[in-house]
């Protein structure tokens, strides 16, 4: 019964700060964008063969097909990989920094250092070591999305209440049940923070690497249509990039709201 | 008094800030028998939550010795468990798993962590709220969820800072007739810290009142009024206002 009665709560909630109608109106800009589109076309502020008509970029998702899922899959999976391990070296390192005072000393230099090189602009270098190819990429997502992940994780266990690590010291906890149980899940929050603005540096930094150190991918296919002059697949491309990035913030939200349910109610942004 | 369950010998406690050092205790020595409900009272400030943590073996003393359970103290010891005032709840933990965290401290396994958990929240009152999370609970509930936790490891000792101080005067009353009913069953020593004098009066056995920068113990004061007591008990005012004039007088103590 009680069990009941939450849920339909929660549901209740959900829908109207998430009604559909509510929710739609985050369209109207885009929706107003593509009929400025439409209208410089058709004021032929540029000629067609450079400003494609949106009828003709939809026309080029069923034309390039085939082409365009094969990049994206091939993009898609250089950012899974890379924040993928951004997220297993990231957050256990800063899980352990923001414990160990000690740690953070010997440490906050060095990364505050690091974080401020922009990943392009190790391009060259990782072309250099790496050569072309899905290698070069991996590295800089990875390195685009450590840093946020590493210093999000480090303020988050910082958050943490006084009185909960006391709680623990006083039953005798040990390191790693602190960790798991104390530090881990109180830092997840802030971990998901990190994690957003990591999927974001790591599909910005994947576009552009594609562009210089790999033959294939989103980033490829733009540049590529560029120089075999296919202008309506470049829109296609770019769409596809804007929407992968919306989807990514849509599901890394999810993903957050599932694994810190507890926060629900707790916080304004737990709703 | 030779075999008192918590002693504390000569122990101080200075702080060292950034800008000079805070006396905040100075030679307390105090003695305290197993399963006596002793309270700690004196103003803010007056160092006694310091001691508490010392005791409970969070805090180290800068000078002197505190003893718990025959051993000189040496980090947390296992015959004691803290109760905070601001409960110390895991948000991420629902009502069971975070009675049930003190035994996963120690290693209990995961069955008996179960049953006792049940237990010690059936005392409680709170077995319908075993799968709800914290934030979910009134205050008054919470801080029984941070009673039922200290409970669970069977302590010989049960530290309380302040556990009482954030909840309204109703909800408090209940809170402290259910403690002296846990207390009466569980013959478990209570060290119980307060800035109420109505509290200390009502609960303890014996009232230990500290003055202030730096703490001192002022006076060790025995209470023997027959239990359940009332503000209303004869013999309840005169001692109330007897506390009053040894704590100073500072209007804040209620």
């Amino acid at each position: 019964m009680g069990r009941v009665h939450r849920h339909a709560v929660r549901l209740t909630r959900r829908f109207m700060s998430a009604s559909p109608l509510g929710r739609l109106t985050g369209l109207l800009p885009l929706i107003g964008l593509i009929l400025a589109w439409q209208a410089a076309v058709m004021a032929q502020i540029y000629p067609p063969v450079l400003l494609p008509a949106p009828v003709r970029v939809a026309n080029a998702f069923v034309l390039y097909g085939g082409d365009i899922v094969h990049n994206t899959l091939a993009s898609l999976s250089r950012v899974v990989i890379g924040i993928g391990l951004a997220f297993v070296v990231g957050v256990p390192m800063g899980l352990l920094i923001g414990r160990f005072a000690w740690l953070d000393r010997l440490f906050d230099w060095s990364i505050q250092t690091f974080r401020s090189v922009p990943p392009i602009s190790l391009i060259p270098m990782a072309m250099l070591f790496f050569g072309i190819g899905d290698t070069p990429a991996i590295v800089l997502i990875f390195l685009a999305g450590l840093w946020p992940l590493l210093l999000n994780t480090i303020f988050g266990v910082r958050t943490i209440e006084r009185t909960l690590l006391k709680v623990a010291a006083a039953a005798g906890a040990g390191e790693a049940l602190i960790l798991r149980d104390i530090v881990w899940p109180a830092a997840l929050p802030s971990i998901f923070t990190g994690l957003r603005l990591a999927v974001g540096g790591g599909w910005l930094t994947v576009v552009t690497a594609e562009m210089i150190a790999v033959k294939s991918g989103l980033g490829y296919m733009i540049l590529n249509a560029q120089m075999t002059f296919r202008p309506e697949l470049i829109f296609a491309g770019i769409i596809v990039i804007g929407a992968i990035g919306l989807l990514a913030d849509f599901a890394v939200q999810r993903l957050r709201r599932i694994a810190c349910s507890w926060q629900e109610g707790l916080t304004v942004q737990g709703r | 008094m030779s075999a008192a369950f918590i002693e504390c010998l000569d122990v101080g406690k200075i702080y060292e800030g950034r800008t000079g050092s805070v006396e905040a205790l100075r030679g307390v020595s105090l003695a305290c028998a197993e399963g006596e409900f002793v309270c700690l009272l004196g103003l803010s400030g007056c160092g006694k939550s310091t001691l508490l943590q010392m005791i409970g073996g969070l805090e180290e003393p800068s000078s002197g010795q505190i003893v718990v359970a025959g051993r000189e103290l040496s980090g947390p010891s296992p015959a004691t468990a803290i109760v905070f005032q601001d409960h110390g709840l895991f948000p991420w933990m629902t009502v069971a798993q975070n009675v049930a965290f003190n035994m996963k401290a120690r290693g209990v396994g995961a069955k008996q962590r179960r049953e006792r958990a049940a237990e010690m929240l059936a005392l409680t009152g709170l077995s319908s709220f075993a799968t709800r999370y914290p934030h979910e609970l009134s205050g008054g509930m919470r801080q029984r969820v941070g009673i039922a936790r200290a409970l669970t490891t069977k302590p010989r000792a049960l530290l309380m800072d302040e556990p009482f101080g954030a909840l309204d005067a109703q909800t408090r009353a209940r809170l402290q007739h259910e403690l002296l009913e846990i207390w009466a069953a569980q013959r478990t020593t209570v060290l119980f810290v307060t800035h109420s004098i109505d509290e200390a009066v009502f609960l303890a056995d014996r009232i230990l009142v500290f003055t202030p920068r730096p703490g001192q113990l002022a006076a060790d004061v025995t209470v023997d009024l027959p239990r359940p007591r009332t503000p209303r008990s004869p013999g309840f005012a005169a001692l109330a206002a007897k506390l009053r004039g040894l704590l100073g007088t500072e209007e804040g103590s209620e």
